[in-house]
């Protein structure tokens, strides 16, 4: 086991009642990487987060920042730095984004660094800034994804686990969430970002996974997952030219 | 309606006819005085940010929600005040951003609603209904799954029973939200093509999206919305290009 | 379930039941008639309960203004009793058409909780109007006829199943479903939601009025406390929602049992019947949430497990 393998993954098999959707999977993300985690609709994606979470029982080894985490619940997961952005936000839409922001500080024990984690996430997003007594429910899609990803770096994360952050989301805004990412790395947040838009995740991870029916079928660095043709004839699709 | 709403209008009237069409909330102007005609079978775009007032000008064109402002004319009628169910029977079809299937019925049961309710006030018998859903459930490819629950159904096999229910309706103008949203390139190129072929069968589309390759391929014209306003329109390579839709919604990462 | 096996099971157990009489115990046949009456009053909020998805706590006003509107007929304007009848449905489906369309605007809870009134505030309507006894109530005339009663019950209980049966197959009862998963979503597939609604109610308060019809002509005496009882509304819930909402023969199955359930512990343990027969609701509410419809195909498909899911789901 390497010593800077954040969260390492291996043979990690799970699934729901009786059917089995993942298959052995073999998965690393090192500290002060962004990862990425690519695949079609029933890859089994998601899944393969819920089981990281421990929303569902899984097999296999499953370690995070050096201790096994597979008997751990979802709370302890949280607890000991692997927070995850949900697919579709799940914002508290009643409550304002300052409120949201504040819910992301829940299990915070070291309460005197709150106010710096509130800068430093104003900061990336000076539109929550404006933003922040309005009523999260009335905040445009961009906007609720930049408030969604700011509450979980309001948790302090070593890890932070982002998935379908660009559903539904304009081009121009998928590009600013990038660069939010991009520039969270240079902080010291690792990053493992799951992703439909194979083009946007590709465009910022260093590493990336591709996933197919429960396995990993492709791993290795982007630079090289974007020219492997086999990658490209499923993922890329008509625009592989580019 | 009264006799003047059902005026001959001209041969060559367009499918629809947006006229300055506005809707407010509370004092929030969401779409500001849009106009726009579509002629049959064309495919519109329809892009923007989110927030832009996409989904609540579909809203207007399906009866989910009635203009602040503005009429709405379909086939020659004017429609601003028709009910809903209505423009479903009138030939008005269209698919939700959010999808809303009926849980705890099949597949089979979910799209036979909208052959025994849609145009025309749709099929009457339960057997002939049941036909034409099966052809709707086969055409978008969701045979296999034909007798599960719709509650059991992944996301994208819920995009498709969102097309086939629209679909059933056989309607006359599609209005398609989102439905590419979270599919693979791969995914995405299957899609184009089954709304190309239904577009070849006489049906008229507007396509809001934000996978931009789709609106491309797809769209004959392009209607581009930006804080509820028309800020561009016209062919794809011209509003694609246009500098303001850049700046407001493209980016420059080509994609 | 195949609709012929359906019809199959409905024919077989109407010429089962209408033999019942024929035993000439008094006391079954007394049970008979309570529980055919309660069945179709289960039945008939099926249409709007579990079909259409509009949980209604008011139906009894149905059941009182059928009771009200034969015992006036028949005791203050003399007619027959099939007239009678006649008059208390008839005006049961005007306050349903009247009413309706208002209160059917109104979704889930709400919906629920302005049905909740209806009954009591009807009960002082009828409780100030002297030509109909006021507070004092009516005696009908006496006919010592259980058998026939039964039969009527019967008959009446066979009528209801029956449309619910063809409801369940027919293009009316897809659209009162679809309006029940997903209401918005049906009015845009072309589904007339205020009207169907509207039928749905009137259906279920026209067998709910027969019901009360019957059973006023039956005990002779009504007064507003007992024609609008409002334990019936209750009564009425659990019974469709114990059997199984949505299906056929659900709550006819779920008020026969229910109904034996309670007779039996009301003749061996009076005192804490009331409390035991609450005991057997929570209990079927924790192993059978969604009726005992759903639990013959679950456990036939899964097995016992499918009980232990339902407790698991629950987080007991």
């Amino acid at each position: 086991m390497s010593d800077a393998a954040l969260l390492e993954i291996r043979g990690l098999g799970a699934g729901y009642g009786a059917v089995p959707v993942l298959f052995g999977i073999d998965l690393v993300v090192n500290a002060g990487e962004i990862v990425t985690l690519v695949g079609s609709n029933g890859a089994g994606k998601t899944t393969t987060l819920r089981a990281i979470s421990r929303l569902i029982d899984a097999t296999g080894t499953l370690n995070f920042a050096g201790e096994d985490i597979l008997s751990h619940t979802p709370e302890q997961v949280f607890a000991a730095g692997l927070v995850q952005v949900p697919e579709g936000r799940q914002l508290f839409p009643a409550m304002s984004v300052e409120d949201n922001l504040r819910m992301g500080t829940y299990r915070r024990r070291d309460r005197a660094a709150i106010p710096a984690s509130f800068e430093q996430v104003y900061g990336l997003f000076p539109i929550l800034a404006e933003r922040r007594r309005q009523l999260a429910g009335n905040l445009s899609g961009g906007e609720q994804q930049m408030c969604a990803l700011a509450r979980a770096l309001m948790a302090a994360p070593k890890l932070l686990v982002v998935d379908e952050m660009s559903l539904g989301l304009a081009p121009v805004i998928v590009d600013q969430l990038l660069e939010v990412l991009a520039t969270i790395r240079k902080q010291g947040v690792t990053v493992l970002l799951v992703e439909q838009d194979v083009f946007a995740a590709f465009s910022v991870a260093d590493r990336g996974y591709v996933m197919e029916t429960g396995r990993i079928v492709h791993a290795g660095p982007t630079a090289e997952l974007r020219e492997d043709p086999a990658v490209r004839g499923a993922y890329l699709g008509m625009e592989a030219a580019t | 309606m009264s006799a003047a709403a059902d005026a001959i209008a001209p041969a060559t009237a367009p499918v629809l006819d947006a006229r300055d069409l506005t809707k407010r909330f509370q004092g929030l102007v969401s779409v500001n005085a849009v106009s726009f005609t579509l002629a049959k079978s064309e495919i519109l775009g329809l892009i923007g940010p989110n927030g832009a007032g996409k989904t609540t000008l579909i809203n207007m064109i399906s009866g989910a929600l009635a203009p602040s402002a503005g009429e709405l004319w379909f086939e020659g009628r004017r429609i601003d005040g028709v009910p809903a169910y209505q423009r479903a029977h009138l030939g008005i079809g269209r698919t939700f951003q959010v999808m809303k299937p009926f849980p705890r019925l099949t597949v089979l049961e979910n799209v036979a609603v909208g052959a025994l309710f849609g145009f025309h006030g749709g099929i009457r018998s339960m057997k002939e209904a049941r036909e034409a859903a099966r052809q709707c459930v086969e055409f978008t490819g969701l045979a296999r799954r034909i007798d599960q629950s719709a509650d059991a159904l992944g996301g994208p096999d819920r995009k498709r029973l969102e097309l086939a229910k629209a679909l059933a309706m056989r309607p006359r103008l599609l209005l398609l939200d989102e439905v590419m949203a979270g599919l693979t390139p791969v995914e995405v190129d299957e899609v184009v093509d089954v709304i190309a072929k239904i577009r070849d069968s006489g049906v008229t589309i507007i396509v809001i999206e934000h996978v931009i390759k789709a609106i491309r391929r797809l769209s004959d014209r392009i209607l581009v919305l930006h804080h509820g306003e028309k800020i561009a329109e016209g062919d794809p390579a011209t509003v694609l290009g246009d500098q303001r839709v850049i700046e407001a919604y493209l980016g420059t990462r080509r994609q | 379930m195949r609709p012929w096996l359906t019809l199959a099971i409905i024919a077989v157990a109407a010429v089962l039941l209408a033999l019942l009489p024929l035993t000439g115990d008094a006391v079954w046949i007394q049970f008979g008639i309570n529980a055919l009456l309660l069945a179709t009053c289960a039945q008939a909020w099926n249409i709007l309960g579990g079909f259409t998805g509009y949980v209604s706590f008011g139906n009894s006003v149905f059941y009182g203004l059928g009771t009200y509107g034969t015992a006036a007929a028949m005791t203050q304007l003399g007619w027959l009793f099939p007239v009678g009848l006649a008059l208390g449905a008839g005006a049961a489906m005007v306050l349903a058409l009247l009413l309706g369309i208002p209160i059917l605007r109104l979704r889930g809870p709400y919906f629920a909780i302005a049905t909740l009134g209806l009954s009591a505030a009807m009960a002082a309507v009828v409780s100030n109007i002297d030509a109909v006894g006021a507070n004092i109530g009516l005696i009908l005339p006496l006919t010592r006829a259980d058998g026939m009663f039964y039969e009527l019950a019967l008959a009446l209980l066979l009528a209801c199943t029956l449309t619910v049966a063809w409801l369940a197959r027919s293009r009316f009862g897809s659209g009162l479903v679809a309006i029940r998963e997903d209401e918005d979503a049906a009015a845009s597939m072309g589904v007339d939601t205020t009207r169907y609604k509207v039928i749905a109610l009137v259906l279920s308060a026209l067998f709910t009025a027969i019901a009360g019809g019957i059973h006023a002509y039956w005990i002779t005496f009504i007064n507003p406390a007992s024609a609008f009882d409002p334990t019936l509304n209750v009564q009425m819930v659990i019974f469709a929602v114990f059997g199984g909402p949505g299906t056929v023969l659900g709550p006819v199955v779920g008020a026969f049992i229910l109904s034996a359930i309670y007779e039996v512990l009301a003749s061996w343990i009076s005192t804490a019947a009331a409390f035991l027969f609450g005991l057997v609701i929570v209990l079927a509410v924790i192993f059978t949430p969604r009726g005992l419809a759903d639990i013959f195909g679950g456990v036939r498909r899964h097995g016992a497990a499918y009980l232990l899911q339902n407790i698991r789901e629950n987080r007991l």
